[in-house]
């Protein structure tokens, strides 16, 4: 057997189609563009006083696009350890991310009740939500592969 | 588990970034391996095998703790 057919043996389907939705690098350096600019741009309307209404969301969507962009764009050298920390950092981000979700609402009763507060709870979006999970997923790759 | 990948490439006179090139992974890849810190998989360890043209039992061994 060839090598060529060995290693065809050891991908699945599954993981041709995965292929498939993987970015070329170039495009890592787009999505830091766009994540950054928006993030400017939001930090910057924050102070201003009449923005108009469409402009918060369609920023956040940006950072979302922005941060999707980086998270699926290949490395230089995509080789196997490459995925396997790709598929690990995806694997604490889902799981930080669920513990995050169920401790938010007791992280906010805990101020409430040591504040002495009595503010509404504070309803996640799915913006923030997927935002974190995005953020600590590119984060941890990035760690691992620096400690590789 | 533990390899001589050192040593082979060593008698082939091979850079980490010569070998990297060679069997199409990163330097950074081989280094880890070399340190033990991954294990490749059977079609990287094949992929060597080749270049050196010896088994994979000859450059990687079970250890113990295996």
């Amino acid at each position: 057997m060839g090598l060529n057919k060995v290693t065809e043996c050891e991908r699945t389907k599954l993981e041709s189609f995965l292929d498939k939705f993987q970015l070329p690098n170039s495009f890592k350096k787009v999505g830091i563009a766009i994540f950054l600019l928006s993030f400017v741009v939001l930090t910057i309307i924050k102070f201003a006083d009449n923005e108009p209404l469409w402009l918060r969301p369609a920023l956040k969507q940006a950072m979302l696009v922005g941060l999707l962009m980086i998270s699926i764009s290949r490395e230089k050298i995509e080789d196997e350890l490459i995925q396997i920390l790709r598929s690990k950092s995806y694997a604490l981000a889902f799981i930080i991310g669920v513990i995050y979700i169920m401790l938010q609402p007791l992280t906010n009763e805990l101020v409430n009740f040591i504040l002495g507060t009595s503010e509404a709870p504070d309803n996640m979006g799915y913006v923030q939500v997927l935002l974190f999970m995005l953020l600590i997923q590119v984060g941890f790759f990035e760690v691992l592969k620096r400690n590789r | 588990m533990e390899n001589s990948i050192k040593v082979e490439r060593a008698i082939l006179n091979l850079t980490q970034d010569d070998l990297a090139k060679k069997i199409g992974v990163s330097r950074q890849t081989i280094n880890s391996i070399e340190a033990n810190r991954y294990v490749p998989s059977t079609v990287l360890a094949l992929k060597l095998s080749e270049l050196f043209n010896k088994p994979v039992n000859d450059f990687f061994k079970l250890t113990n703790d295996d």
